[in-house]
């Protein structure tokens, strides 16, 4: 729910911003490991555009593979959510590079003066 | 229609406050441990050992997140250390926002360490930086062995991991052979300290490292 919440200030920024009036699409990219449960996000999403300029958007969820850095070696792996062993050094000792964020990546939307939205009518 | 293309990090607001946390406490040398468990774990309890075990080389101040009620921060209140109580009316963990605020009313001269307890919770505090400088994971024995591997994305990033309870890992035929056999894939990085909250039982190794990261960061 909170990164529901989160996306939605994110799109109420851009389309502040960018003087859009309407989102129909949004794609988000999630990492892996970033412990998105797409039906949720779905959800939570539906619920909080209500009213706003992204209600009844199409949300996309996009999932990314992880990459973890062995501290140990500096050896580079995609990690198994449940498995972080660096097949080097024997050690599960990584830093996550990849596969934590959430990036909202894209948005279809119409904005102000493109000729077809309630701003542009009148004499 | 446009189509427009932008990389935000959803989570980006709460990184950079999170960031911000983190300077202005190490400014004022006090070190940051963000404890994170399942609820009924023993973290209000731990804090009710550790605090006064740890004074008055380190005093501590201890922010706390529930739900509702204030009941986590009367009993560590009686420890005389600042604590203040976030109460997140649904939200399933803390932000760095709610840090920061919380930090805006505690008294931060003297002190050697802040405690954050978060929500009781093992998913969703995993995504949500608070500027701490350490992970703190509890897992209690009547939760059984296979939290790690249930909850592994609470664990990989943990800096240590207390298995909590362990007065009645007797009692409940416990063994801790298939919690470190899961963390022989996660997390080999962290220590894990075997304790009793209740008892007292191996608290005094869980003292030594917070004092040695203590000492590592900004002296003695």
């Amino acid at each position: 729910m909170s990164i529901a919440q989160d996306l939605m200030r994110q799109l109420e920024e851009l389309a502040e911003e960018n003087d859009i009036v309407r989102v129909d699409a949004v794609t988000v990219r999630a990492g892996v490991l970033a412990g998105i449960v797409p039906e949720a996000l779905d959800m939570a999403f539906a619920c909080l555009a209500e009213g706003t300029v992204a209600e009844g958007a199409e949300l996309t969820l996009e999932i990314e593979p992880a990459l973890a850095e062995c501290r140990r070696c500096g050896h580079r792996f995609e990690p198994e959510i449940d498995a972080y062993l660096c097949e080097r050094c024997g050690v599960a000792d990584v830093t996550i590079l990849q596969g934590r964020d959430i990036i909202l990546s894209s948005l279809s939307c119409t904005q102000r003066g493109n000729g077809n939205d309630e701003d542009q009518r009148g004499p | 229609m446009t189509k427009i293309s932008v990389v935000r990090s959803v989570l980006k607001a709460n990184d950079a406050v999170a960031e911000a946390n983190r300077r202005r406490l190490e400014a004022a040398g006090i070190m940051v441990l963000n404890i994170t468990s399942a609820p009924g774990s023993g973290k209000t309890a731990l804090l009710e050992k550790t605090i006064p075990a740890l004074a008055p080389a380190l005093r501590s101040a201890v922010v706390v997140g529930d739900l509702q009620t204030t009941r986590d921060a009367e009993r560590l209140g009686g420890l005389a250390v600042e604590v203040s109580q976030i109460n997140t009316e649904g939200g399933c963990h803390l932000q760095a926002t709610q840090v920061a605020d919380a930090l805006d009313t505690l008294a931060l001269k003297d002190l050697g360490l802040l405690f954050i307890e978060n929500v009781g919770n093992m998913v969703c505090p995993a995504s949500y930086d608070l500027g701490e400088h350490l992970r703190v994971v509890l897992l209690s024995v009547p939760e059984g062995p296979d939290k790690v591997a249930k909850y592994p994305t609470i664990f990989q990033p943990a800096d240590v991991i207390l298995i909590n309870k362990m007065d009645l890992a007797g009692p409940l035929e416990f063994s801790d052979e298939i919690v470190m056999a899961d963390l022989a894939r996660i997390n080999t990085r962290a220590p894990v300290f075997r304790v009793s909250a209740r008892t007292g039982e191996g608290l005094e190794a869980w003292y030594d490292w917070i004092r040695e990261q203590h000492r590592a960061r900004f002296g003695s």
